[in-house]
């Protein structure tokens, strides 16, 4: 008798502390993201890593943004720009933009932040990016000016992203960064509540925002690093938003009538790089090509991925601003075999290593092993190896790894930010290098101002690199996302997820 | 007396930097941290720039000392990746592991302890066999897998507990079970053991001849008696829990310790790693110096030897 | 010979016999992938316990998973019980500062969780299955040490032992023909009871992602990777988690029961 009343206590003990259901947020306009990591700061344009900048971002805005369907440059805190002379760009600053503490959003915020960023004290990783900005120059509260230390056009790209996130002046000077890394103040559409370490972020919404209050009154970021937990939260309605659903996944995330997957083909590419910077058959042109011709990758897509990739042929994909469409390496064992044979390599006596991370991009160490069961159609042997994230980073920076490996890069949206770390033999995580003529045409394309003349440069450019065969070119990722089904929200080709973006419904 | 506890505690000084030191030496040879930290399209010459200005250029020796230095004022640097004191970062922690680690033996004192009583007790009858499986099945299944199952069963399928992170009791409840699982299971065989061992012995049967109730002779006699093999294995295996959390918090989510070293260990972030080992090595070694003081007072026939 | 005992008996030698005849009984390559086929139930025509994200037949990979288990479990035993072993009687025995500096370097390490150490080895030296071993020996030797020291110290009191070295016999020979059979059982024991410990301490290591690294099929990286599928494909968690289970608990109730007819006082 008594055990059953404890029993029924109990019951009655968790249920209140149970979490709050996905009705009562539906009600109350709450939206709970799911993400892997915690934010690794809370002050902007200090640390490059896209789970802190995606979080901050609700927080501060950009100078610019990109428009979500066409990924172009678009205003948000400056209104417009043009070009002045060939080392100077002038921005005109939105007006009546208020910080979270009540400051004036003024052309001196804009300069308080590049002077912070660029402070060798601050040890910020956004001094790098905008290396070629000299100094900035306050014209009037509401005009600005970047003074450059040669033409550089990819101003603009790297204004829009989050490479430039507004800090306010007055409390930056009176509070200083650290405060600021704890409590930090912006213009975005929410405004901090509370950072519980490891556990969850708490927003609450900016009445006084300047493109207009948010939908969510208050948006939660949750830290479940455990992937299969993430996915349990989703499933059991706790949280309404998670990235990274895995295709094979998406029957079960629908079926549960709690969220739907949604996806956009992502600006994120991923490729199988052929190692020319040491000697080995990837020196050899025709070997490179062989290998394009080799593999399938429509059926990589098909069966490895269900489907949710995009394949690509160049360089660049149709994502980026600066693509051109280029010719696609068709399919051809046949052809493969004619080039290796041209070459003087027996693919039954080839024996190559392919290096790969796990679980960093989609299925990336299931499709490596797939295109190595692919190349053992040829008699080709391919020793997979399976590396730690910070290993693979370093064997590619020390040029260690095997005659290949897998890797993505994004948000990839312009090609200066493809181009130059990708092929040339100096940068950290290039495959590809020594090409005296490659490096020649990338510093000049870099430099044009002009828009066509740059359009053409770029186009030539990813001619060249599709038949030096750099990579097997593989695809643009979707990515996948679980949203809740009273939450409306569609994910961006630029990663951005963006809470301000989405509307509650109530069921 | 005191002299036990001051000596005690120097051997712990000793150990603790001993196992600071390997530590040190195996993670800085173990490879670059600081290309983890950046930016994929960052040039070359500013990685160089900034693990230069971090001090990772400097010889090892240099850098050991410097570390040392450092840390006897108990700073042990910045995190690489979060940009804040590292000793400050994994002491915020390490409530919430303590949490659960105390959660975790409070089932354990709860569940098993009266298990092994009365599988004891009732020997070789069916509470003995099903609790003996039972115990087995626990030593033998791993947490990862129980704590995976778990969240599948209560928390996607019948929604009665939350999938993980900390909160209220619910969120508590999981992840004790999982932790606790192999340390109960221990703990109730021992008891099992221990008990009957008591059971056999004279007094047992004087107090019974006494005309003492079966309850007072189990409580009273025994189970004080069996109680110092079952601290001196407990005390043993206590430490093993704070490891064992690191699984555990990594499924559920829990904002502890382990997950943070963990992360840590995979982000190669060395000042937190360093931290962190310290943390743990003193509060491990604070632990197993409770259980031995513990011991003594339960025992006052093994009086502390020095 | 009780009932537990039986069980014990019985389920490590089925999971012997599995290792053993792994290839003659799987029905397929545990290597082959076949991306038509991936991820189905068990019960699918040609695979009985159903197919992981590549195609890969489950039995086979989880029968191999087992040979792998057992390699695993060896070696670290093997490697632990001889390093600690002699480690041990080399401190029992002589008793001067060599003894204390080992076991201050044993507290050291035992003042570390193990898994923890065992996790920040494998960060350094890499991943893959030589590491693996070699980052549960480093962590495991201790126990051995401390068993073999305390059995010989108390060996080394007997009275036979005294008249052996008293009438002159050199130190190897005591150590070899009186303190060694001595010690033996415990560290068969010890060794019984930590073959289980290692095998579920690899899957956990792979489980946190530093262990034995894809295609090889080990049921710990199996575990590792069923996550991702876990509401897709149970049985990718299921039957390998069953089977380091049964493992586990064969191994254990075999040690218990030579525990109990070797030595019953040990209790470790």
């Amino acid at each position: 008798m008594r055990r059953s009343r404890l029993l029924a206590a109990l019951s009655l003990l968790l249920a209140l502390a149970a979490p709050a259901a996905a009705q009562d947020r539906a009600r109350t306009k709450e939206i709970v993201v799911g993400l892997g990591a915690e934010p690794r700061t809370m002050l902007g344009v200090t640390i490059v890593d896209w789970t802190t900048n995606t979080q901050l971002e609700h927080i501060y805005d950009r100078l610019l943004d990109r428009d979500p369907k066409t990924l172009k440059p678009k205003p948000m805190l400056a209104t417009g720009w043009k070009v002045v002379n060939d080392t100077t760009w002038e921005f005109a600053l939105r007006q009546g933009v208020r910080f979270h503490n009540g400051e004036p959003f003024t052309a001196h915020a804009v300069k308080a932040t590049m002077d912070y960023l660029k402070d060798p004290a601050n040890k910020t990783h956004y001094a790098a990016y905008w290396r070629q900005v000299k100094e900035v120059q306050v014209v009037n509260d509401h005009t600005v000016r970047f003074v450059t230390d040669g033409p550089w056009p990819g101003l603009i790209d790297r204004a829009s992203l989050t490479d430039f996130l507004v800090l306010p002046p007055k409390a930056l000077r009176e509070q200083g960064p650290q405060k600021l890394a704890q409590h930090p103040i912006g213009t975005g559409p929410f405004r901090f509540v509370e950072w519980r370490r490891d556990d969850r972020l708490v927003l609450e919404r900016n009445p006084d925002y300047w493109q207009g209050p948010a939908d969510a009154s208050r948006v939660t970021f949750r830290f479940i690093p455990e992937f299969s937990a993430r996915m349990a939260a989703l499933l059991s309605g706790e949280i309404d938003i998670m990235k990274d659903v895995p295709p094979h996944a998406v029957d079960a995330v629908e079926r549960s009538g709690r969220a739907r997957v949604r996806s956009t083909v992502s600006s994120r590419i991923n490729y199988l790089a052929l190692v020319n910077l040491k000697p080995g058959p990837m020196q050899d042109v025709r070997v490179r090509r062989a290998m394009n011709h080799a593999v399938d990758v429509d059926e990589l897509i098909k069966q490895v991925l269900r489907g949710r990739a995009t394949r690509m042929c160049g360089p660049l994909a149709p994502a980026n601003v600066d693509y051109a469409p280029v010719e696609c390496y068709p399919h051809d064992p046949a052809r493969a075999q004619a080039l290796f044979k041209e070459a003087g390599v027996d693919p039954s006596r080839l024996s190559l290593t392919l290096d790969t991370p796990s679980g960093r991009y989609p299925l990336d160490k299931d499709v490596s092993l797939a295109i190595a069961a692919q190349l053992q159609r040829l008699g080709i042997k391919v020793n997979v190896v399976v590396n730690e994230w910070g290993t693979h980073l370093d064997k590619i920076k020390n040029r260690a790894t095997g005659d290949m490996f897998f890797l993505g890069w994004g948000p990839a949206l312009f090609g200066q930010g493809t181009f130059e770390p990708l092929f040339q033999a100096s940068q950290t995580y290039a495959s590809y290098g020594n090409n005296k003529v490659v490096d020649e045409k990338i510093a000049r394309a870099v430099k044009i101002v002009d828009e066509k003349g740059r359009a053409a440069a770029y186009a030539e450019l990813q001619k060249l690199l599709r038949d030096e065969a750099p990579w097997v070119f593989l695809w643009q990722q979707h990515d996948l996302y679980g949203v809740a089904s009273h939450v409306e929200w569609s994910p961006r080709a630029d990663e951005k997820v963006w809470m301000y973006e989405a509307k509650i419904v109530a069921r | 007396m005191r002299a036990y506890f001051l000596s005690r505690l120097a051997q712990t000084a000793v150990v603790v930097f001993l196992s600071l030191t390997a530590v040190f030496a195996m993670v800085r040879l173990g490879g670059d941290p600081v290309l983890l930290f950046m930016p994929m399209d960052i040039q070359a010459k500013d990685v160089d720039e900034y693990r230069e200005r971090l001090g990772f250029n400097d010889p090892l020796v240099v850098q050991y000392g410097r570390f040392v230095g450092a840390a006897l004022r108990g700073d042990f640097g910045e995190s690489l990746r979060y940009r804040s004191d590292a000793l400050g970062l994994v002491l915020e922690r390490l409530p919430a592991t303590l949490l659960l680690a105390s959660s975790a033996v409070l089932l354990t004192l709860l569940v098993a302890v009266p298990l092994g009583v009365a599988c004891a007790v009732r020997r070789n009858r069916l509470v003995d066999h099903v609790g003996t499986a039972a115990t087995v099945l626990g030593q033998a299944v791993p947490g990862f897998w129980l704590g995976l199952m778990l969240i599948y069963l209560f928390a996607v399928q019948l929604r009665w507990l939350p999938t993980g992170g900390m909160g209220g009791l619910a969120h508590l409840v999981m992840p004790s079970i999982v932790l606790a699982a192999f340390f109960s299971a221990r703990i109730a065989r021992l008891t099992r053991s221990a008990m009957l061992d008591a059971l056999g012995e004279d007094y047992v049967l004087t107090a019974r001849a006494k005309g003492l109730g079966e309850g007072r002779v189990i409580s009273k006699h025994t189970l004080r008696n069996s109680a110092i093999p079952i601290v001196t294995l407990a005390g043993l295996e206590i430490g093993q829990l704070l490891g064992g959390a690191v699984i555990t918090e990594t499924i559920f989510a829990w904002p502890g310790l382990g997950r943070l070293t963990v992360q840590a260990l995979l982000n190669r972030d060395f000042p937190v790693v360093l931290a962190a080992v310290f943390v743990t090595s003193v509060t491990y070694t604070l632990i197993n110096l409770a259980v031995d003081l513990l011991y003594g007072w339960l025992d006052p026939r093994v009086r502390l030897r020095a | 010979m009780s009932l537990t005992a039986i069980v014990g008996v019985g389920l490590t030698l089925a999971v012997v016999v599995a290792a053993a005849a792994a290839s003659w009984i799987a029905p397929s390559d545990p290597l082959r992938a076949d991306f038509a086929r991936s991820l189905q139930p068990p019960g699918s025509p040609g695979h009985p316990l159903g197919t992981d994200q590549l195609g890969r037949d489950l039995l086979a990979r989880v029968l191999h998973g087992a040979r792998l288990a057992l390699f695993i479990g060896a070696c670290t035993v093997l490697v632990t019980a001889a390093v600690g072993g002699i480690l041990g009687l080399v401190a029992g025995f002589v008793e001067r500062w060599p003894a204390a500096v080992l076991m201050r370097i044993a507290d050291v390490q035992l003042s570390f969780p193990f898994i923890l150490l065992a996790m920040t080895i494998n960060a350094i030296v890499g991943l893959g299955l030589r590491n693996i071993i070699l980052s549960l020996s480093a962590a495991g030797w201790v126990v051995y040490a401390r068993v073999v020291r305390g059995e010989v110290l108390s060996v080394k009191e007997r009275d036979y032992v005294q008249a052996a070295a008293a009438l002159g016999v050199g130190r190897p020979r005591l150590l070899l023909r009186h303190v060694l059979p001595n010690v033996a059982p415990s560290i068969i024991v010890v060794a019984s009871l930590q073959f289980s410990q290692f095998i579920v301490a690899e899957a956990a290591i792979s489980f946190l992602g530093f262990g034995v690294q894809p295609p090889t099929p080990a049921w710990g990286s199996m575990l590792a990777e069923s996550r991702d599928f876990l509401y897709v494909a149970w049985w990718l968690a299921a039957f390998p988690g069953a089977a380091l289970a049964l493992t586990a608990l064969g191994v254990n109730l075999l040690g218990d029961w030579l525990r109990d007819t070797l030595d019953p006082k040990l209790r470790v």
